[in-house]
Parts: C-alpha cells; structure tokens; sequence
C-alpha cells in the first residue's frame, strides 16, 4: 500500500490500556492560562519516568468554562487512577495555583474521581473556604494575587496509551516537517494528545534493555547508525526516524488521529525526503489495542 | 388531566397539615383512595375530599388551587416531583424535602425550607421569617438546596443554614444570615440590620451596603472575587431566569466576620453592577 509515494508497513501500533483525566484551566487571558498549561504538561511525556503523560488538548472560548473566562483544556494519562491522584495534586498545586489569577476545574464527568482542590485545599492554611455550587464542590484557597478557586475531584476514565506511528525519512529535517504537519492535523481531532515535545519523539524506545534495572531502551532496529550492525528495518536511503505518540480517550479517538496525521505526514511524498510509514509494536504482548495501519487507512 | 390537582373548597378555618400529599406518598394509589387519604385540620383528623376537589391522574406531580395560607407543611419530605401552589402558603412549606421542586404563586409563610437537604423552592411572592432556617432545637437549619424568592422576605434568612443557596430579589429583614455555618444568601435589594450577626462560615452577597454591620465585622477592602465570578457564571448556567448573574462583575466590598464566632464567614458587597 502506498500514499503520494509513501510506502505504508503492513504493520500495526501496538497500545495499552491507561487511565485519564482532563483538567480546565482559566486565568485573566489566555496567555496566562497557556503559562500554567505549559509548566503543568511539563516533564510528563512519558509514563516510563514521569508519571503521567500530558498536553494541552485544546483552547476554550469563556462562554465553554466554569467561571466565564478564556481557558485551556489539558489531559493527563497515567497507567492507574492511583497515580493520577498521585501526580495530578502536586502538578495542580505547584504548577497552576502558582500561576497569577488561575482557577483549576475538572474537565470530565465521571463516577471515578480523584483529588484536586481536596489535597491542595490544606494550602489554605485554615483560611480556605468551601463552596458547593451546582453539584459540585470548589475551593476557595487565599493566596497572595487574591484567591486560587479549584474544583474539588477531577473524574478519571479508561483511556487507551500508545498509539503511534513512525516516519521514516531520509534526514530528519526532511521527517520533522512532515511530523510537525501530522502533529498539527493531530490536534484538531478530539480527546487526543501527543505527549513529547512538540509531539514528536526522537528516541523511541522498545520495552527492556541488556541492563537489567532498565525498562526501556533505545530501538536498534530503527536506529540508522546502527543499520549495519543490527538486524535492521531500516533500508539504505533512510536516515532519520520519528515517532508520533498518541493518547486518546478511546480506540476510535486514536484511530482518527493517526489517520488524519499518516495522511499528513504522506502529503510530503518521497521527493521531500518521506519513504516509509511504519509503527511500533512488541508482537501483541504489550496491549491489546491493535491499530493495524493499513486498515485504518482504507 | 395530566396532573393531580387539589382545589380547596374554602378557607379553613384552622392550620391544614398537608404533608401526606406529596408525589411519593400518592404514587400507586387511586383518586378514591387519595380521596379518602387523612389530613390532621386543627385537632382534628379529616379526609382529604372533606377540604379539597381532587381530580386528575398521578404523574409525578401535583398542583394546589386556591391555596392559602392555613395550609403549612406543603411538599414535606418531598423527595421527587413537582408540587405546584397556586395561591398563598403557610409555614413549613418544604420542610425536610430531599429531592423536586416546589413552585409557589403567591406568598409562603416563615419557616420555608427548614433542613430541606435538596431540590429547590420557588416563591413568586413575598416570604415569612426565618427562610431556611432551623427550628428551635434543631442543629442546622437547610442543609443543601436552592431557596428562590421573588419577592420580599422576613427577618432572620438562612438563620443557622448549613449547605444551599437562598436568592432573594426583593428585600430582607434584620439578621440575614444570621448564626450561619455555611453556605450562600445573595439579597439582591436592600436588607435589614446585622446581616452576618454570629454567622461562623458562609457568604452573604449584598446587592448594596446595609445600614448597620456590626462591629465584629472587620473590613478586608474592595476586591476582586474571582468566587464571583464562578458563583455567577455557575448560578447562570443554572437556569435561565438567572441568566442575569451573568451581567454583574466579581468586585466586591469584603467583610469578614463574625469574629466574635470564628470570623470565616463574609459579607460580600457587589461594587461593579456590570462586567
């Protein structure tokens, strides 16, 4: 199968089952929305070291949050509610209330809840106030810029982890334009995200390592320095892999998003230095979300 | 006929205890056996068809027609359902509901909403005293809940409240939010003295400075809430008659009291009338 000259792997992206949560966050204008967003998705590309994988999901328009002003929808995947009620109090508290004029509020409805405004409520220091408005439960905590309002839970549903495909490419300018075109068309599809930076990974991994105390190591066989030494999927003329790592809600949510970015990545063609589609998987022992690429581009 | 509709005779002479007509107590009966339901009148013990003309089907909710104000105790424990007054109503109305709705197109005696701990009461008239309140002995007054008054309400709003909402659009008497221990009044016209008076937590949002704060209310300055601005946005989207919370802008002149309690409580008195 091929796109605009892309040769698509008659392969499949191999994801896993995770649990995930999507917080609101609003302040004065989006700018300051945007700085609290960006320190809170930080160091979270990868469940491997971080804890939880997050990004920002999308833009809110005031008349879409609780309290009426412009701000940022950002969601958070962990491999357990456990560590969501883990990680997401101490980003919340030392990311968004440390941000001047943001409020922090639950952006998914669900029967599982894990703390937010709950934990940090102790911040307040005796001074916070509760308030139960419309069902649900804030925090007024004081602070110095005026008062930190946070929704008391956050709800948590199954998600699905891992989605990816790779781009490979002669160099990888030549990939990073194309990824960066997929990443774009990626973010327009709902309940998804691309954790790594700029939502492209340079060093994908396989899970273990001849080192014992290592889960995760580097994938040989894409690696182009290695294409000689290695038993290699990598033919002569590529020189640079990447890889695009989806989240999303559902199965279907990552089905979309890689559609729409494979065909993004493709528009670019073997003349601009794109030869192969190719995705990542462990046999089918990892997860059972199995996205095989070529159905999923029928 | 879609609903149950009890229209009274005449006035009674003595107090009417109507809390056996609620939609969890007549689900499954038939209108004879609703008819012949007994209703404590005064001292005595009557039968519901003696005082009312009933007529309709069960579904969920009920209607009173010439209503007055003998009749108390009107959607007592509701937990589902709507009860709709037409006319006055007597003291209790709402006590001790849980769930539904309760409408009153007229005016409501005191008492209304007395450890109510859900659903919502809407008074289209003027109210008594002691608006969600606790009665003597009880330890809370409402415990969660929306208490909606049009119209003017009496002394002592929210006396010893716990949880809910009380808006009134029209004016409140003396102690308004008196004894409170949490939870929300907003008074959208003028009130009387003391609002806060012993108020432990809670917040009273004024429409306009009162013309007595006592002084164990201390000053915090004219702020911006951005509670405010949650509260209103929150309240809006409620339901459209509050749509106009909307307009109103989150500074506010914020008391804090009552420090002779523990000073958790606040006085917020809206400053921007617009956004």
């Amino acid at each position: 199968m091929k796109i605009n000259g892309v040769q698509i792997d008659d392969t499949f992206a191999e994801a896993f089952p995770m649990k995930a949560t999507r917080i609101i966050i609003t302040a004065m204008n989006l700018k300051w929305a945007y700085r609290a967003a960006n320190a809170l998705r930080g160091f979270a590309t990868s469940v491997i070291a971080c804890g939880v994988e997050a990004d920002i999901e999308r833009e809110l328009k005031p008349d879409e949050t609780p309290d009426g002003r412009p701000g940022i929808s950002v969601m958070i995947f962990a491999m357990s509610a456990k560590d969501l009620e883990k990680q997401v109090p101490i980003r919340v508290g030392q990311t968004v209330m440390t941000t001047v004029t943001t409020a922090c509020y639950s952006g998914l409805e669900s029967d599982t809840q894990v703390a937010m405004g709950k934990s940090l409520r102790y911040f307040g220091d005796g001074y916070q106030i509760s308030k139960l408005v419309n069902g649900k439960r804030f925090w007024r905590i004081p602070v110095m810029h005026g008062e930190f309002i946070c929704e008391e839970t956050t709800g948590v549903t199954k998600a699905v982890g891992g989605g990816n495909f790779l781009v490979l490419a002669k160099t990888a300018r030549q990939g990073l334009l194309a990824c960066e075109k997929a990443v774009n068309e990626i973010q327009k599809v709902d309940g998804v995200i691309t954790a790594f930076p700029g939502g492209v990974v340079g060093s994908g991994s396989k899970v273990g390592s001849k080192y014992p105390f290592l889960s995760a190591s580097t994938n040989e066989a894409y690696c182009p320095t290695l294409k000689g030494v290695v038993k290699s999927e990598l033919t002569d003329e590529i020189g640079s892999v990447l890889e695009i790592v989806i989240d999303g809600l559902d199965e279907e949510s990552i089905n979309e998003a890689m559609r729409v970015g494979i065909r993004a990545a493709c528009s670019y063609g073997p003349g601009k230095g794109i030869y192969r589609i190719s995705a990542g998987n462990y046999g089918g022992n990892l997860g059972p979300h199995l996205f095989y690429l070529r159905e999923l581009l029928k | 006929m879609s609903t149950l509709v009890f229209s009274l005779k005449s006035k009674p002479t003595f107090t009417l205890d109507m809390s056996s007509i609620t939609p969890s107590v007549l689900e499954g009966l038939t209108l004879a056996k609703i008819k012949k339901l007994k209703l404590v009148y005064g001292k005595e013990t009557v039968t519901v068809d003696s005082l009312f003309n009933v007529k309709g089907k069960y579904n969920d909710s009920i209607v009173i027609e010439n209503s007055c104000n003998k009749l108390i105790c009107v959607g007592k424990g509701l937990s589902k359902g709507t009860i709709t007054v037409n006319g006055d109503v007597g003291d209790l109305l709402g006590q001790s509901m849980t769930k539904g709705s309760i409408q009153v197109n007229g005016n409501a005696g005191s008492w209304i909403g007395n450890k109510m701990s859900g659903g919502r009461i809407d008074i289209l008239g003027n109210a008594g005293d002691f608006i969600g309140a606790g009665l003597p002995g009880d330890a809370f007054g409402m415990n969660k809940g929306l208490i909606n008054i049009h119209g003017n309400a009496g002394d002592r709003v929210g006396d010893r409240m716990r949880r809910g909402i009380i808006i009134i659009s029209g004016s409140a008497g003396d102690f308004c939010g008196s004894r409170m221990h949490a939870g929300t009044i907003i008074a959208r016209s003028k009130v009387g003295k003391y609002p806060g008076s012993g108020m432990r937590r809670g917040t009273i949002i004024l429409d306009r400075k009162p013309a007595h704060i006592a002084a164990t209310f201390k000053s915090c300055g004219i702020l911006k809430m951005q509670f405010l601005r949650l509260f209103f946005t929150q309240l809006a989207a409620m339901d459209k008659e509050f749509e106009t919370f909307n307009k109103l802008g989150p500074t506010a002149h914020r008391y804090s009291g009552d420090l002779a309690r523990n000073g958790k409580g606040e006085l917020l008195i809206l400053k921007s009338k617009t956004k």
